[in-house]
């Protein structure tokens, strides 16, 4: 963290700098940005001009917060509640520090939430398929084997049973979270998974509703990452506002992290 | 630029045999359709045949000819751009710095016409990002030598870069590559094959009394292997024949191959993992191969098979040449617990438990198999089976590395950087929370295969699996904030 810090002032120095060679001419074009942060201030320029720049840019950065603290407010009289990270922080450690201030953190982060009951019926109807295609195959398979077709009906009896106390269950197993650098998920009956899923891999987030889901009021949350072995996570059962939040704060939370994306 | 001429040619017969193949299978077809066709009329359908095949070739001449001579690529400053398509015109863009490999094949006839096929692979997508079938040999070393300097930026690049050469495989090597590349996912399917086949076989020829001790079966199965080694061997060593890597700034670069020759580039920047995969005749012998894997596609070979960088080299020297790569420490694997092996010993009983019931079974169904039950002698392999297994699991976790190990019939020691890391995991099967066990999942972006990239701590402590869950995403954090505030000092200079 500290490291950071030097370099957030090492470049908003430079910057300054910068500018004011610019004003008084002695910048060089041939010269590179980067070599004019490293040399000492040109002898030769006037001391006027020097006592008078840090004046005029403090002023500007006055501006710069002034219409920072404007456009605050714009964003939280819009329609939209949320408002843009960047206009919080102090000037110059907005893009640079890739970091959500600590007090900030907690309206993005989330406790340990359940899905939305509902999407039991989504995976109930998934099972009743299911079932009733298996049943269908056995009586067919059943049948070949001259077996009374009451079996049939008892494998699906039987599958439909098991696959209920399932969706019972794997609708108390699931839990997710976001966490302040992952999004934490939990799941699974026969194989629980716990992952994690750092914000700085996200590659792009989706929001996706099936037909069923549209009946049901459900929405599905998709988050992509460049990971091989099937790392592409879904948050199933969620209210489509719900949904709309929870990808904005992941978008959100991927832009600040702005890492690479490792590949 | 265009694609070379030469091409054309090679282009029509490399697809000439399947229209030939379709017209004449279809021919076969019709005429089995027919059924009375009588022989007046074979002379006919001869000729009918023949203008088929005939025409065929022609529609597959026009087309190369039209596909080569519609096909352009040029190099922009920042982009590789490809028009190509006959009818429906695609152009692609292909930005320097998201190519992960350049390689080049030629087989023998390529190589006799002097042609070459250039590969680029990029991370997206789910095939080879640009395949420029065919170009002049010089061409496609330039394309590959434009392709590196544009991604280092050419201000930065002397000329004349020297090549430093990490690996060259001698005579010796070669001979150990072809004993000891033994394709194994194929030998268990062959075993099966003829246990399960030979068997019944063996039944009726030999004393009812051996049936299940087995003949023939294992007989056949024993050839099958020495043939499949034979075969296997013989691949390998025209693959790697006249293997060479070197380091070339900041990328490797090699090639191998002798009839289809291969040269290809990693830039050390897209570098994923590195896995070493010893099998067990490698290592027995003390050898093992060294696999570098990108978020390209495995170049080379088919998506399963990922390309070893180093096909065969003695055990310290594959540590030695993957810490020049990849700077990890001494490692010390922890084992997982051993309640882990009973969980083996477990399963093992369970198959070895259906296989008799198989044999049963077909005893009763045919009444061949008198003594099926002596297959239950199958389980005095079941704890040396789980012994190997437990004792070949492994993982390890330093300040920059995890590091995993599996695998008995090829052991899989699986180097991961943690500032590589996608997504962790922890996994719970029901069978392995009655023994509190689970299993860690450390996924990167790498693209080798079934097996490859992903760093897995089979079967560890539940509590263990949790805490290194942490673990590993907390050093990751770090790694990725780490990395981001050096390339930021790094990237400021360039700008």
């Amino acid at each position: 963290m500290t490291e950071g810090h030097d370099d957030i002032d090492d470049r908003s120095s430079a910057g300054r700098r910068d500018e004011s060679r610019d004003r008084d001419g002695s910048g060089t074009d041939g010269q590179r940005p980067w070599q004019g942060e490293r040399t000492v201030e040109p002898p030769n320029s006037g001391p006027e001009t020097d006592s008078a720049d840090p004046a005029v840019t403090s002023e500007r950065r006055l501006q710069d917060e002034s219409t920072a603290a404007v456009s605050i407010a714009e964003e939280a009289t819009g329609a939209d509640d949320w408002v843009d990270l960047g206009a919080y922080l102090p000037s110059g450690e907005t893009l640079l520090s890739g970091e959500i201030p600590a007090e900030k953190l907690h309206e993005y982060t989330t406790d340990r939430r359940s899905l939305n009951p509902l999407v039991q019926i989504r995976w109930a109807l998934r099972v009743i398929v299911t079932a009733l295609v298996a049943g269908l195959v056995s009586v067919w398979g059943l049948g070949a084997l001259n077996v009374a077709p009451l079996w049939s009906g008892a494998v699906t009896g039987a599958l439909l049973l098991v696959g209920f106390v399932w969706v019972v269950l794997h609708y108390r197993l699931w839990v997710y979270q976001i966490r302040a650098d992952a999004i934490y998920l939990e799941r699974g009956v026969v194989t629980h998974v716990q992952s994690l899923v750092p914000y700085v891999r996200v590659q792009h987030v989706d929001t996706s509703r099936s037909p069923v889901e549209r009946l049901l009021g459900l929405s599905t949350l998709v988050v992509y990452t460049a990971g091989s072995r099937g790392a592409d996570v879904s948050i199933p059962g969620l209210k489509p506002t719900e949904a709309r939040d929870l990808q904005r704060r992941v978008k959100e939370l991927a832009i600040e992290a702005e890492g690479d994306d490792a590949v | 630029m265009n694609l070379d001429y030469r091409s054309v040619p090679y282009r029509i017969l490399e697809n000439a045999y399947r229209i030939v193949g379709i017209v004449v299978i279809s021919a076969l077809f019709s005429t089995g359709d027919g059924g009375q066709g009588s022989a007046g009329s074979s002379g006919m359908d001869l000729i009918v045949l023949v203008s088929f095949v005939l025409l065929g070739l022609a529609a597959v001449a026009i087309w190369e000819l039209a596909y080569v001579k519609r096909y352009e690529y040029s190099i922009s400053p920042d982009t590789f751009d490809i028009y190509s398509g006959v009818f429906s015109r695609r152009e692609r863009e292909i930005p320097f710095d998201r190519i992960q490999n350049v390689d080049i094949a030629q087989n023998v006839f390529q190589r006799a016409l002097g042609i070459a096929e250039v590969r680029l692979e990029t991370a997206g997508g789910g095939e080879t990002e640009a395949r420029l079938r065919y170009v002049e040999r010089q061409e496609a070393t330039r394309i590959q030598e434009i392709v590196s300097e544009r991604k280092h930026g050419e201000s930065e690049r002397d000329p004349g870069g020297s090549d430093d050469a990490l690996f060259d495989l001698d005579s010796s090597e070669l001979t150990v590559l072809g004993l000891t590349s033994a394709n194994f996912n194929l030998f268990g399917l062959v075993v099966l094959l003829f246990v399960v086949l030979g068997t019944p076989v063996a039944a009726e020829q030999v004393s009812p009394r051996l049936a299940v001790l087995l003949f023939l079966g294992p007989a056949l199965a024993a050839v099958a292997l020495v043939v499949l080694w034979v075969l296997s061997g013989i691949q390998a060593v025209l693959r790697y024949y006249g293997f060479r890597l070197v380091r070339h700034e900041d990328e490797l670069r090699y090639q191998r191959g002798l009839l289809q020759q291969y040269n290809g580039t990693i830039p050390l920047s897209k570098i994923q993992t590195l896995m070493i995969r010893e099998n067990v005749i490698a290592r027995a012998v003390g050898y093992g191969n060294l696999a570098i894997e990108t978020a390209g596609y495995a170049p080379g070979q088919g998506s399963d098979d990922i390309e070893s960088a180093i096909p065969i080299a003695k055990q310290a020297r594959l540590f030695e040449l993957a810490r020049t790569i990849e700077n990890f420490g001494e490692i010390s694997f922890s084992r997982p617990p051993k309640r882990a092996r009973v969980r083996y010993v477990g399963r093992y009983t369970i198959v070895v438990g259906i296989l008799v019931a198989l044999l049963g079974s077909v005893h009763l169904a045919t009444g061949t198999l008198a003594d099926w039950y002596l297959g239950v002698a199958l389980w005095v392999l079941v704890p040396p089976a789980a012994h190997l297994k437990w004792a070949n699991l492994g993982y390890y976790c330093d300040d920059n590395y995890v590091i995993t190990r599996s695998g008995f019939w090829t052991r899989r020691t699986t180097i991961v950087p943690y500032y590589r890391v996608q997504t962790v995991s922890v996994s719970q099967t029901v069978f392995q929370r009655r023994r509190r066990l689970g299993t860690l999942v450390v996924d990167t972006a790498s693209s080798g295969g079934f097996w490859g990239g992903n760093g897995v701590a089979l079967d560890i402590d539940i509590e263990a699996a949790r805490q290194l869950h942490e673990t590993v995403h907390d050093r990751f954090q770090l790694s990725a904030r780490e990395r981001q505030t050096t390339k930021r000092r790094s990237v400021r200079p360039g700008d």
